[in-house]
């Protein structure tokens, strides 16, 4: 860790709530590294609003921060990464990720919002895990998300993509 | 002061560049393609929706994307934005998943059909036969035919005709096309393929034979973005044809051309001077190609990376004795030079001269090479990976030495019908930390020496006494290959030794070697290719796989009640066998060659793991 790195800033949720954290830690967020960067040390005394994330969020996704502080920078556009299919996720962030589905996706919204990469991703394979084998309408209960197709859309989907269902 | 901090950026200023490809392999998709552009975009805002879906669709993207601001009573999974939900797609691999999702409601297929149309697997006649349905509806619910960006027909190379490539014609948008080896198909269809693809990068057409000048020249209109193409086999293609190609397709950067016995130097030489990116060229078999197109690809393309011209047979010194001095060619890797049987010293010298960081280097069957080329190849040092010296009969002990000195980092090396290597060249070749692979076939002058010091076998003093079934067993030993046909004073002792020391061998091959004729062996010995003669069969001994596993396994279950020394002599001693054996060995002497190439039956496939890589434009 460079020393200049060190230090601690202050992060303000969307429901007023200030939460400390190393910089280095909160530099995985690629939004906050580059805000900071943009500022320049001044930035370092006041506290940062994250006017989308709530308290329970941002402490969860700092949590994962801090587990993955040091891990090696991803390139931008790393195919390698994406790659590794949907059931590579590692031990820790599989647990991390045992959260009710309201929590899962804050998750997600936040490290989109954070442009924190590679957390995104661990949240999309889980969703997609989810996903995995189900019928639509599993899917759709799973999700609570409503069928706004008419039969008869549905029946044409269906057809039109007959080639990808297993047989 | 607390001084006034910018608002943060708004969500969709910070894409999620999901990867629409389920394979991950392909950066230009993602980023070349508009229609992945515009879909993403406009899920995220659904007033620009509906550019090809249905109309129905758009009201309701609307709604639930207002709704996001009202989230009481919204399920979660509604607020995601389409990028996100774009991503959560792109990690599912099975189409029947991606199916699913379509059906879920009018967002989520709006958000997944081009994941799924990306790439439809055309791997059975039914599936395509659904495909094509789809594909000829006069209202489908999506434009299907504006996602496909990839298609493979390869899978059903053997029924591809005309007929079955003519209702794929709709689709403009294809980036990579492959149809190897589709034999049935002819210009005509090809040509419905690639009228008005302008988006086209990589062309596979190997093994297409039918396809002639007609489909080069619209390749040649229509497609010029073209990056990559492959039309290995084709052998009705003019040289006019790729003169045009070479002409019109400036961005090629890994062209496969083997076996086109038309082309001539011209075609060569305008690929050299207009396609300037060119990283990969393979001319293999390409006859006519002499030393001017050779030197100018060389000269002119700086980022060439790999150069094939196996069985050139007219290309000579001058092809590389030509080049420009003081010019050197640092992305140059790999050099096949195979049966450019004109080629000598010299030609090798100025070769490792200009390209110091060659990886993989085949001169099998130049033969005139002598020790000053190895010496020469020496000098490549540790870049030297994989170097195939098969036929260069000349080469002697002395520069094998130096070699192995310089070049410590070779995992792949090819020795066989170098006649006058020794136990010297072997044991030092053993000490390479990295050897995978070694190709000693013929090499009758060494003897059980060698394959102890391939085994790594250290304690030498207590070899006379190793029992069948004793554990010796070296964990570092890195050999996967052995080929060691017609080294015919080779013994069982020192086999047993190399099976147990090397737990990582999958091949060995000892075919003509008299200890290993046993009828007991047989059974973990490969078939014999069907084109092999009576003879040939009766010597072949080839094991591979599992077929090594049971060797070792059955070597070291033989009776323990005497050393492998008696039980060989045992064996030699049977005055039949002996005769038998013997008179084969005469028969197959005549075929020696066939022999040994068919022994090294991997020597192309493996050599570099990159080979595999053609028809990727993107790096």
């Amino acid at each position: 860790m460079s020393t200049e790195k060190v230090g601690t800033i202050t992060l303000l949720s969307n429901d007023g709530m200030s939460v400390s954290v190393d910089r280095t830690v909160a530099e995985r967020s690629m939004l906050i590294k580059n805000m900071l960067e943009d500022l320049g040390e001044g930035a370092i005394t006041s506290d940062i609003p994250i006017p989308n994330v709530n308290e329970s969020v941002l402490k969860k996704v700092i949590e994962w921060c801090e587990h993955h502080k040091n891990d090696p920078p991803t390139a931008p556009d790393d195919d390698s990464d994406s790659r590794k299919k949907t059931t590579d996720i590692e031990e820790w962030d599989q647990k991390f990720m045992q959260v009710d589905q309201e929590m899962l996706f804050e998750i997600i919204l936040a490290s989109n919002y954070l442009d924190i990469k590679p957390l995104l991703d661990v949240g999309c394979k889980t969703v997609a895990n989810m996903i995995k084998g189900k019928s639509p309408e599993e899917i759709r209960k799973t999700f609570n998300i409503t069928n706004d197709f008419t039969p008869e859309e549905e029946e044409q989907i269906r057809r039109e993509n007959e080639w990808a269902e297993d047989r | 002061m607390r001084g006034p901090l910018p608002t943060m950026a708004p969500i969709n200023t910070i894409p999620y560049r999901a990867t629409p490809d389920p394979e991950g392999d392909s950066q230009s998709s993602s980023s070349n393609s508009p229609a992945r552009q515009d879909y993403a975009e406009e899920s995220d805002s659904a007033f620009y929706a509906g550019n090809n879906d249905s109309q129905s669709s758009i009201g309701v993207g609307t709604f639930q994307d207002m709704a996001v601001s009202g989230e009481i009573c919204e399920p979660p999974a509604n607020r995601l934005p389409a990028e996100v939900l774009i991503g959560i797609f792109s990690k599912l691999t099975n189409p029947q998943d991606l199916l699913s999702c379509m059906v879920v409601s009018k967002r989520w297929a709006r958000n997944c059909v081009d994941l799924l149309w990306h790439r439809p697997a055309c791997t059975t006649w039914n599936k395509h036969g659904f495909i094509c349905r789809t594909l000829s509806l006069e209202n489908p619910y999506f434009a299907y035919r504006d996602f496909i960006k990839r298609l493979n027909l390869a899978a059903l190379a053997d029924g591809v005709n005309d007929g079955s490539v003519q209702p794929l014609s709709v689709c403009t948008r294809v980036e990579r096309l492959t149809l190897t080896n589709c034999d049935g198909l002819t210009d005509s269809g090809l040509i419905g393929l690639l009228s008005g693809s302008k988006n086209l990068l990589a062309l596979d057409i190997s093994g297409d034979r039918q396809i002639t000048a007609a489909s080069m020249m619209v390749l040649a209109e229509d497609c010029k973005r073209l990056q990559g193409l492959n039309v290995s086999g084709c052998i009705k293609i003019s040289n006019e044809a790729m003169i045009a190609v070479a002409d019109n397709c400036k961005f090629i950067k890994r062209l496969k051309l083997n076996d086109c016995e038309q082309l001539e130097d011209s075609a060569i030489s305008r690929f050299a001077q207009n396609c300037r990116n060119i990283l990969e060229i393979d001319l293999h078999q390409c006859r006519m190609i002499g030393n001017t197109p050779v030197t100018e690809l060389l000269s002119n393309g700086q980022s060439l990376r790999e150069l094939r011209l196996a069985n050139c047979d007219l290309i000579a010194d001058s092809a590389f004795l030509n080049l420009p001095p003081n010019q050197t060619y640092e992305h140059l890797r790999i050099l096949d030079l195979t049966s450019c049987a004109r080629l000598t010293d010299r030609a090798i010298e100025k070769i490792i001269d200009f390209a110091p960081r060659l990886r993989n280097l085949v001169f099998a069957k130049c033969r005139n090479l002598t020790d000053a080329a190895v010496i020469a190849i020496s000098k490549l040092g540790k870049n030297l990976h994989y170097l195939h010296l098969g036929h260069c009969g000349h080469i002697t002990d002395a520069s094998v030495v130096k070699l192995v000195q310089a070049c410590n980092r070779i995992r792949y090396i090819d020795l066989g019908c170098c006649v006058h290597l020794t136990d010297a060249s072997v044991t030092k070749l053993a000490s390479l930390p990295k050897l995978r692979r070694i190709g000693l076939v013929k090499c009758s002058n060494i003897t059980d020496e060698s394959v102890y010091a391939l085994a790594q076998y250290r304690s030498r003093q207590d070899r006379h006494h190793v029992r069948v079934g004793d554990e010796i067993y070296l964990p570092g030993s890195s050999l996967e290959r052995v080929h060691l046909s017609y080294c015919t004073n080779l013994t069982l002792n020192s086999i047993v030794v190399l099976l147990n020391n090397c737990q990582k061998l999958t091949h060995l091959s000892l075919t003509g070697v008299q200890a290993f004729l046993r009828p007991d062996l047989e059974q973990f010995c490969r078939e014999a290719p069907s084109e092999f003669t009576e003879h040939q069969r009766s010597v072949f001994c080839v094991f591979s796989g599992a077929g090594v596993t049971g060797l070792r396994r059955h070597l070291n279950h033989l009776p323990a009640h005497g050393s492998m020394d008696d039980f060989d002599q045992d064996t030699v001693e049977d005055p039949d066998d002996d005769r038998t054996m013997t008179g084969m060995m005469g028969a197959t002497a005549i075929n020696a060659d066939e022999d040994a190439d068919a022994d090294g039956d991997e020597e192309l496939e493996d050599i570099d793991g990159n080979v595999g890589s053609f028809g990727g434009p993107a790096t």
